[in-house]
């Protein structure tokens, strides 16, 4: 685990030394996938109805905490907040539980490793007072990393996007500053808002702050937006509604695959002081 | 029908800002005084509780006191389940109407509808909350508590002060609460901690009725109310707050928290009791009206409470599908306020003409 760790790492940095912009690390990150075994192993681990040919499945920057834990072989402890992860363990069918499918997929992705995913519902907008729950999580559960599924009560609640986006940067800052690590999840796609200005803005907000922040962000957005585009394929129900099994399972699995691809992603202050400020972007490669 | 008195007047206030602050990112919210303060108006509501229980209980007979405190627990509990019924229904309707299965996740709601079997036993075990649906479940079982409290302050208020102080003390430093099912985490509001403000509440009213002294003192001091207020300001205008990851331990004595009402939230809460413990005596007379409608709700928290919990998800729901703004904002607001006055004038009036309804059964 550790070596074929290590090639991947070294494979990226150099990949990533040569490329600097999104569309540069775009085809590097493509280019190094087939060389590097970890992001090979990975990539069968998305069930077929879960790939996303072409399109950006996530933005990518460092895990060092997680990484830190990878090299010293002990438990990680992820923490999962957001307005989808408030049914718990035991509490439906295993099929679409996502903290018990986030486990499940992590502790494939990382053999060995022991992985405890607490589960945390998210009562509130982060603009509105929310910001001062979830740091209070996360020094109760003191996680390695936290994966937070952000902006679905925002947007609900029709927030201003300006203090949105100030209170998930400093959010964000405040995570980084204790030197826990954070994958944001954006809100999830549906038809009667794929043409909502003021939910498209708050996706967009949260993809520019996790560029600004050096997050990794699931583009849980984009993803089922081309998902849900495949209606004919058979793979998904005609009914709208049941896009959220679904949808919870293919948010677990992409989860798992943006930690595991962040990991190996290189550090800021080792590609050079002209290092982009946004993160690299990832594609998954054709089926 | 009670006249006008300064429990009900802050009650109904109490009751106007939840009503406002449930719909998060309203105009209005910036005219709340709870956005200026670290505590808010959950601490307001459960003093009160704990004082009008002093007044309701003070010539029960101690059998009487449990009967009294185990009827109300019924009419809260009942009121949740109906309320949270209601709020599953509009969730599922405006997600139909509209065609958007992002509202089902809206406060907790998706639990319900992914997996009824486990939730409707949290439904109605009260350890399944929705997002702002979850002061009435704290207040059942302060309600189921308070009878305790109550009898050991009729041997000794210091000693029924002390035993709720050690409890809340032993909930912070051991960080016990009541757990959330089937969802993972805790309640919103841990009752074994807010129940100190309840006892206090109690205690309060019970000295201010008999003891000159403590009234007497409540006045000296105002001014340091006045003073723990202004520092709450300048907490909220500095954005300062403690570091959860940085205090010692136990965390959860130094930290603000709204869940085991923390207290930086307990002391706040005491400095505004003392600052504005006169100021009904100086609104009544002047803001004639607004008095007689905030003290009608307050006399009629329950319903209204209820009533204006179910008005907050209908304002939240009517910002989402308009995209929100002033003139949406008022709407909501005056059709609220509005059917909140009504509420609590239709519960007296059916109290004066005798509950026709009912005489058949």
């Amino acid at each position: 685990m550790a070596s074929a760790f290590q090639t991947a790492l070294i494979a990226l940095l150099l990949t990533a030394a040569a490329g600097v912009g999104s569309a540069c690390a775009q085809t590097a990150a493509q280019a190094a996938v087939p060389a590097a075994p970890a992001p090979e192993t990975v990539d069968t681990s998305l069930s077929p109805e879960c790939r996303v040919p072409g399109s950006k499945l996530y933005t990518l920057a460092p895990l060092r905490s997680v990484k830190r834990a990878l090299k010293e072989s002990r438990a990680i402890h992820v923490l999962a907040i957001g307005s989808s992860s408030t049914v718990g363990i035991g509490a439906t069918s295993p099929a679409s539980a996502y903290p018990v499918r986030l486990e499940g997929e992590l502790e494939k992705l990382f053999p060995g490793i022991e992985i405890e995913v607490t589960n945390r519902g998210l009562s509130g907008e982060i603009a509105a007072g929310a910001a001062e729950r979830i740091r209070n999580t996360i020094a109760e559960v003191e996680p390695d990393l936290v994966i937070w599924q952000v902006g679905t009560n925002d947007a609900l609640a029709r927030v201003d996007v300006d203090s949105f986006a100030q209170g998930l940067d400093e959010t964000i800052k405040w995570i980084q500053s204790h030197r826990i690590d954070v994958v944001l999840v954006d809100p999830q796609y549906t038809a009667s808002l794929a043409r909502d200005d003021y939910y498209g803005r708050i996706v967009k907000t949260i993809q520019e702050v996790a560029g600004r922040d050096r997050v990794p962000l699931v583009l849980r957005y984009e993803a089922m937006r081309w998902l849900a585009s495949q209606k004919g394929s058979g793979m998904l129900a005609r009914d709208q509604f049941h896009l959220n099994d679904l949808g919870y399972r293919c948010m677990a699995e992409h989860v798992a695959r943006a930690i595991t691809l962040a990991v190996v992603e290189p550090e800021a202050g080792a590609s050079g002081a002209g290092a982009p400020a946004t993160g690299a972007t990832a594609a998954v490669p054709a089926q | 029908m009670r006249e006008p008195n300064a429990i009900d007047f802050w009650r109904g206030l109490a009751l106007v800002t939840i009503f406002v602050n449930h719909m998060p990112g309203n105009v209005f919210e910036p005219f709340m005084y709870s956005r200026y303060t670290v505590s808010d108006a959950t601490e307001l509501f459960v003093f009160l509780a704990g004082w009008s229980l002093a007044l309701a209980t003070s010539q029960d007979p101690p059998s009487h006191v449990v009967l009294r405190l185990a009827s109300r627990v019924v009419e809260v509990y009942r009121a949740q389940l109906v309320i949270t019924a209601l709020a599953f229904a509009m969730i599922a309707a405006a997600a139909l109407w509209f065609d958007n299965p992002l509202l089902l996740e809206w406060h907790g709601a998706g639990a319900f509808f992914n997996a009824p079997i486990p939730s409707i036993i949290g439904w109605v075990a009260l350890t399944y909350q929705l997002g702002y649906f979850n002061i009435l479940p704290l207040y059942v079982v302060l309600l189921m508590l308070a009878p305790v409290f109550i009898l050991i302050a009729r041997i000794s208020r210091w000693a029924a002060l002390a035993a709720s102080f050690a409890l809340y003390a032993a909930c912070l430093v051991f960080e016990v609460t009541l757990p959330s099912w089937p969802a993972e985490g805790a309640w919103n509001y841990n009752p074994l901690a807010w129940q100190f403000l309840l006892v206090l509440g109690f205690v309060g009213a019970e000295w201010a009725r008999e003891s000159p002294a403590f009234r007497a003192w409540a006045w000296r001091l105002m001014p340091l109310g006045a003073l723990g207020v202004a520092l709450g300001l300048v907490a909220y205008f500095t954005d300062w707050k403690p570091d959860p990851l940085v205090v010692p331990e136990p965390r959860l004595v130094f930290i603000m928290d709204k869940p085991f009402f923390s207290p930086l939230r307990l002391l706040h809460f005491l400095a505004l009791a003392l600052a504005f413990q006169r100021l009904f005596r100086f609104i009544r007379p002047r803001l004639g009206w607004i008095t007689r409608q905030l003290t009608a709700l307050g006399r009629n928290s329950l319903a209204v409470f209820s009533v204006g919990s179910l008005a907050s998800l209908g304002g939240q729901l009517l910002r989402f599908f308009t995209g929100g703004g002033i003139i949406v904002d008022a709407f909501a607001l005056s059709i609220g306020l509005g059917i909140m006055i009504f509420t609590a004038w239709f519960v007296e009036w059916r109290q004066r003409s005798k509950r026709p309804s009912s005489l058949s059964s």
